[in-house]
């Protein structure tokens, strides 16, 4: 116990530290993330305030049927903290170089296993920590409940339902480990990647939120039958029921039954970390040595992968500078499993995420409806992409790593290199955005006016986040960091996300009403007129291009700062 | 040639290099001496382009590295302390990247890639990804991507730390041929003995400032000398 103190007393050390540091950069660094993480916190708050009241007050939905909405809502970032975990878990655990280092220390091994998984669960969760507080603010508010309820909610109730997601990924990681010694790590995360989807597509099949309301319409004068349609066997031992459940009896005054709710919780978290802790004793140091073992024939094994026309040596494209730099990122994204794994699983969501549009009937003849939809469908967009960039545009930067001496040391021009950086994003990026915009809007069956629209705003935010998330990333780049996960969610990335967030948030807003007049002319009218539209676009372009242009600068100006 | 003009570079309050001066004539092999953290890295990564000087210059063959950053980066090599290169491409991937940033044709950086591949000895490992590469392999490489571009002048910072006693004695063989070829070579290392074996002229650093100066007229004239005038100084 005493070296894990001694651990935990060194990086709390570190942490004060840079807390405390008075140089001018590090103050502001530290204010800003202090407005923007308060700011977001009081955007969850009010948004968690307003859409409590509006569906219990005014769409009159019931205290039961919000309760299973949001227990479904819980699930889903229940498996966002599960994937988060497992895939940062396996970069601290399994690949990290402080973990080599203490090996090699006489500290047993769940004690180095402990120790990496409180500091991967604080590095990954602060943020939803954050954002589950101000929900329970603003939820609890709606109803007025006393102050010992927001401190069991969140410490004892969403803390370990974050536990319980954050612990089970561990464990299906340590199993993973040891099989991946012998599938090979490749085949491991891509059979992890396939299990994920299946158990989402299953659960919802399960929940089926659709389906539910249709029963709710069926049933709804006999209250037993609705009830006893609404709870599937399977989804009552899911950990997000059981957090609606305690506050589903919290809030309707009966915490007599609300308390088994939490109890389960509890004992759950508390008997999973045991567990954890039981069987990191037996398998973490095998399985850790299997990974090593499993990267070492990984880096030896012969290459199959071949394409000669981007091979070096070969004709070359582009003048030699940006030529070179094409061939070096290709190659280097390429041999990097976990670059391109992410990538098709985030194209995979995205397609999903399309194709389910198409069997949403969105359009409505109430044009604050058809507004709604389209707001909520861009939204979604610009969230989807803001975190495609911020997984792969962020760590531009910083992906340069310590080899960035031979860039910097040649003769290139830096300015030169962060266009170039700047111009493969935004091409790729502005396909995406556009691919996501006008197949969104269509499958919506929208005006082809909306569509329009929809292609003309997700090119302006396609380049405004583009521009956002490099310059980000120059300011914030870590060359020491040779994983491009840990750069993508460091609090320089969660501040960048932010500022997306409240980006796309501002735009929404500046959509908003021209679209609710030109929806309502079209209805008069029988047809769309965009002059509604100009100045909202015109404005749209400013901020956008107002954003890129800042950001580009701070890039630039960053990029060139000793290294 | 080099010459740096009082150099200076600061880090906050703390002062790492102080009004430096050097002069290092065509031709010459210069050894850089200085105990730990006397500022011999910051001094070379200011001589090529990676700090930016908090006041003073430096002229490499007749190019400001401030003023004409490319120009003068274009002239010369630099060997860096710790060889990182990109773990996911091969030695002969990296050379061809560090090629194209020099502009170099293909058809000669194809011939360029195989003299070093021999001078070096390259050979056995060259087609492997860097992820497999020991300490001394990485210097290799990083030493035959410095001399792609024919560079009059090589800034090299402890060459020869990793290297099995064959791959040293090829590196030190390498590097003299060089300097008798006419190129001026930069070199710092805590290795005294190579220093009287190479070396012409040595400058000692300490706490930032240049405290000695001395020339060799002949290789090892110093005469097992060096290691007390270091100690000495230094101490």
């Amino acid at each position: 116990m005493r070296e894990l103190l001694l651990v935990l007393n060194v990086k709390a050390n570190v942490v004060l530290k840079s807390l405390l540091d008075f140089r001018l950069q590090s103050i502001f660094k530290n204010l800003s993330s202090f407005l923007i993480f308060g700011g977001v916190a009081l955007g969850v708050f009010f948004l968690a305030r307003a859409s409590t009241t509006y569906l219990i007050s005014h769409a009159h939905i019931g205290q039961f049927l919000f309760h299973r909405f949001l227990s479904m809502l819980l699930y889903v970032f229940f498996v966002t903290v599960n994937i988060g975990n497992l895939i940062v878990c396996y970069a601290t655990l399994y690949k990290s170089d402080e973990v080599t280092f203490m090996m090699g220390l006489p500290i047993s091994h769940e004690k180095i296993f402990l120790l990496k998984f409180v500091d991967n669960f604080f590095y990954s969760s602060s943020t939803l920590v954050l954002l589950g507080l101000s929900w329970f603010l603003g939820y609890g508010s709606c109803y007025d409940m006393p102050w010992y309820f927001y401190f069991t909610a969140v410490f004892l109730v969403f803390l370990p339902f974050m536990l319980i997601a954050a612990i089970l990924a561990v464990l299906l990681l340590m199993g993973l480990m040891k099989v991946a010694s012998r599938i090979g790590i490749r085949s491991l995360i891509a059979g992890a990647v396939v299990i994920y989807l299946a158990s989402v597509f299953i659960y919802f099949r399960i929940t089926n939120p659709v389906k539910l309301v249709q029963e709710v319409m069926k049933y709804y004068p006999d209250v037993n039958r609705y009830f006893g349609y609404l709870d599937a066997p399977t989804s009552k031992a899911l950990p997000s029921h059981w957090v609606s459940e305690f506050l589903y009896w919290s809030v309707v005054g009966d915490p007599s039954r609300a308390l088994p709710w939490f109890a389960l919780l509890l004992l759950v978290a508390a008997g999973l970390m045991v567990l954890a802790a039981l069987l990191a004793k037996r398998v973490y140091y095998d399985s850790w040595l299997a990974a090593s073992d499993a990267r070492e024939v990984q880096s030896t094994r012969t290459r199959k992968f071949r394409i000669r026309f981007m091979e070096f040596g070969r004709r070359r494209f582009f003048p030699p500078q940006v030529d070179a730099f094409l061939r070096r990122d290709f190659w280097v994204f390429f041999r990097d499993a976990g670059q391109w794994l992410h990538l098709i699983l985030l194209l995979v969501l995205l397609l999903v995420f399309v194709v389910s549009l198409g069997s949403l009937e969105l359009r409505s003849a109430q044009p604050m409806l058809q507004v709604t939809s389209f707001v909520v469908v861009f939204l979604f967009n610009g969230f989807l992409l803001a975190s495609v960039l911020l997984r792969f545009v962020f760590p531009a930067v910083s992906l340069e790593s310590e080899s960035f001496w031979c860039v910097r040391s040649s003769p290139v021009s830096l300015n030169r290199l962060y266009f170039y950086k700047l111009g493969v994003s935004s091409v790729l990026v502005l396909i995406v955005a556009e691919g996501l915009a006008i197949a969104s809007t269509t499958l919506l069956r929208n005006d082809p006016v909306l569509v329009g629209v929809s292609a003309i705003t997700m090119a302006l935010v396609g380049l405004a986040l583009t521009g956002l998330n490099l310059g980000a990333g120059a300011y914030f780049a870590t060359f020491k960091e040779r994983n491009p996960i840990r750069v993508a969610s460091s609090q320089g990335a969660s501040l960048t996300f932010l500022g997306s967030m409240f980006y796309l948030s501002f735009i929404a807003v500046l959509l908003l009403i021209p679209l609710k007049r030109l929806i309502d002319y079209s209805v008069i009218r029988g047809q769309m007129t965009v002059e509604t539209l100009y100045l909202p676009l015109a404005v749209i372009a400013t901020l956008s291009l107002l954003v890129f242009s800042v950001s580009t600068g701070v890039g630039l100006r960053a990029i060139r700062r000793d290294s | 040639m080099i010459e740096l003009r009082n150099m200076t570079k600061r880090f906050g309050t703390f002062t790492a290099v102080d009004n430096v001066s050097l002069k290092i004539e065509k031709g010459e092999f210069f050894g850089f001496l200085g105990p730990n953290g006397a500022g011999k890295t910051t001094t070379i990564r200011m001589m090529t382009g990676l700090y930016r000087p908090t006041s003073g210059s430096c002229v490499i063959n007749g190019f400001d590295i401030q003023q004409a950053p490319l120009r003068a980066k274009r002239s010369f090599g630099y060997v860096p302390d710790q060889p990182y290169i990109y773990e996911k491409l091969t030695g002969r991937e990296f050379l061809y990247f560090i090629g194209g940033l020099y502009n170099i044709a293909l058809d000669i950086l194809d011939e360029k890639i195989d003299i070093v591949t021999e001078t070096f000895d390259l050979g056995k490992f060259i087609d492997k990804r860097a992820d497999e590469y020991s300490q001394g392999m990485r210097q290799r490489i990083v030493l035959s991507s410095a001399l792609l571009h024919d560079p009059r002048v090589l800034v090299i910072d402890e060459p020869l730390i990793g290297l099995d006693p064959r791959s040293a004695r090829l590196v030190k063989d390498t590097l003299k041929r060089m300097t008798l070829d006419g190129m001026t070579i930069f070199m710092s290392t805590h290795l005294l003995e190579i220093v009287e074996e190479l070396c012409d002229r040595i400058a000692i650093i300490k706490e930032g400032r240049i405290i000695h100066e001395q020339t060799q007229s002949a290789p090892h004239s110093f005469d097992g000398q060096l290691e007390a005038i270091f100690l000495e100084l230094t101490k």
